[in-house]
């Protein structure tokens, strides 16, 4: 008799256990019932001590200082203070977007699945990428602020003066006077044509693509995709060197675990730090709370 | 030699049977409860809104700490905001005009209006919360692994797409707060390198966020991505069935 061969997907979902079974009705049934209603009132409850923010009619002529996205798009909000516009709006999320996509695929083991941190030093590996994540962020986003360089000053009388303004932030880098650029650094020519794409409407320039200004290059690209992500794979690799990250699933949950804590630095700081002018400030001196759900 | 006759029905079991074993009643639930495992499994595979589920399941998944019921709660936040936000569409116009005055209206004039917004608003931050604290229950339970890949990926445009709903929710109100939030939201937007003033114009419908903007954001929100979520949720519960559940060890 001739055999015939069905092709079958690599993993698939193996037979289980009856006894180890329970009926959806009523015992998942009713979990969900129960948490569907105790939400229903939770927020009802919200609802009624907590009205929606509703601030003056739109004016296009008065500008909201600070006017800020909301609150899940704050962390881009704030990239967007110490990076270039393009790669802190839109490369950064996007190719993030995808790395999370191909988790799975690069992740190709079915060890450990189905249990919280189930794999050996998960728990740990976690919590220290996501401090790590969370107070590196927090201490880089103080030095670029200046206020790093402002506090060095107040407490310990230290001024590095023009040359260490880098200090202070790193968009001081451009400088001539910080970094000795030479006089063609800003204007290096790539293409031997010039390209322009022409922007409409108002405040659009010209955009053209003949020349690479080597210092924002590096200073507002450079830089930070430097600092994101040699980070990421820096502490990958430190993980490694201690045995904590044996797996592609010990990267992932370190990178995973960092990002979270990046992620919600950026959007605490997004939203509740930043004061007229994307000044840091403390959340009891914002003078209004726009970004800030519920406070009108 | 004793036999045991049947009873006289009480004026309860009277009442009851009345109630629920009544020709129109029959004609809406054809059975009574399900109380023996047979029916119990059999309402579920063959209830509209129930056969979603298997009728079994691992009994390590009903188990409040191994999801949090959070993909579950999501969806129910998505039922939610469909109904408060039909409600509050019965009241608002999406026009430059008329919009603020009436999230006014719907405030002060409308019964209930203030609670249906509130709940419309906390409900849609409580959405973007619950699918990414989702997502981490994916993640750090391993789910994402074979043979659920795919799954994964659909969770990820879901994800972006909880974004832009709330996202393009949020301009409705035409306050000062929606305005500049959009504002800088779309000036993000338009920061891509070469394609980004025109992905601008295209979300805004000009160079600016005016008219052309608030009906854009409105008909993205009410109907545009709503039925894009929808699909993909389709898709998404779907695949569970289909690879065989929620993960567990193997």
């Amino acid at each position: 008799m001739a055999t015939v061969v069905v092709a079958r997907p690599a993993a698939r979902p193996t037979p289980r256990a009856r006894d180890e079974e329970v009926l959806v009705w009523p015992d998942l049934v009713f979990v969900e019932f129960i948490s569907a209603m105790l939400f229903t009132v939770l927020l009802f409850v919200l609802s009624y001590v907590m009205n929606a923010p509703l601030l003056d009619e739109a004016n296009a002529n008065v500008t909201n200082d600070p006017a800020k996205a909301p609150w899940y798009l704050l962390n881009l909000q704030e990239l967007l203070l110490h990076m270039n516009a393009a790669l802190a709006g839109i490369v950064v999320p996007t190719v993030w977007l995808i790395v999370l996509m191909v988790f799975p695929y690069f992740d190709r083991s079915t060890d450990g699945q189905g249990r919280w941190f189930a794999d050996v030093n998960s728990v740990k590996n976690t919590v220290v990428s996501f401090n790590v994540g969370m107070w590196g962020t927090l201490a880089l986003i103080i030095w670029n602020s200046g206020k790093a360089a402002l506090w060095a000053k107040d407490w310990f009388g230290f001024s590095g003066g023009s040359t260490l303004a880098f200090l202070e932030r790193s968009a001081a880098l451009k400088d001539p006077s910080v970094v000795p650029w030479p006089g063609w650094a800003d204007s290096i020519p790539y293409l031997w044509f010039n390209l322009k794409i022409l922007d409409e409407g108002p405040g659009a320039g010209v955009t053209t693509f003949q020349k690479i200004d080597l210092p924002t290059l590096l200073v507002d690209i450079g830089i930070p995709t430097g600092f994101m992500v040699g980070f990421s794979c820096l502490l990958i690799f430190f993980f490694w060197r201690i045995n904590w990250v044996h797996t592609r699933r010990d990267a992932l949950i370190t990178l995973m675990s960092g990002f979270v804590g990046v992620f919600l630095m950026l959007t605490v700081i997004g939203t509740a730090f930043r004061g007229p002018g994307q000044d840091l400030i403390w959340p009891w001196d914002l003078r209004t709370l726009e970004g800030i759900p519920g406070q009108e | 030699m004793a036999v045991e006759q049947p009873t006289q029905p009480t004026l309860g079991d009277q009442i009851y049977d009345k109630l629920f074993h009544n020709y129109v009643w029959r004609s809406i639930f054809r059975t009574g409860y399900p109380n023996t495992p047979r029916n119990q499994m059999l309402v579920v595979a063959t209830n509209v809104f129930l056969h979603l589920h298997p009728t079994r399941i691992h009994r390590t998944h009903v188990k409040i700490t191994h999801t949090y019921c959070l993909g579950g709660l999501t969806f129910f936040m998505f039922l939610g905001l469909t109904v408060t936000g039909i409600l509050l569409m019965f009241y608002y116009v999406p026009s430059v005009d008329r919009a603020y005055l009436d999230i006014q209206n719907i405030q002060t004039n409308v019964q209930f209006g203030q609670l249906m917004r509130n709940m419309h608003r906390w409900m849609a931050h409580a959405m973007v919360i619950l699918v990414f604290l989702h997502m981490l229950r994916v993640f750090y339970t391993g789910a994402y692994k074979p043979p659920r890949e795919f799954n994964w990926v659909v969770g990820v445009v879901l994800l972006v797409l909880t974004f832009l709903l709330s996202f393009t929710g949020y301009l409705l109100p035409w306050d000062q707060l929606a305005f500049w939030a959009i504002t800088v939201g779309t000036n993000i937007a338009g920061s891509a390198p070469v394609l980004g003033p025109k992905t601008r114009f295209w979300l805004l419908g000009g160079f600016e966020v005016g008219p052309d903007a608030l009906i854009r954001f409105y008909t993205l929100h009410v109907i545009g991505l709503p039925l894009l979520a929808a699909i993909f949720m389709a898709v998404h519960f779907w695949r569970i069935r289909r690879d065989g559940g929620l993960a567990r060890p193997l």
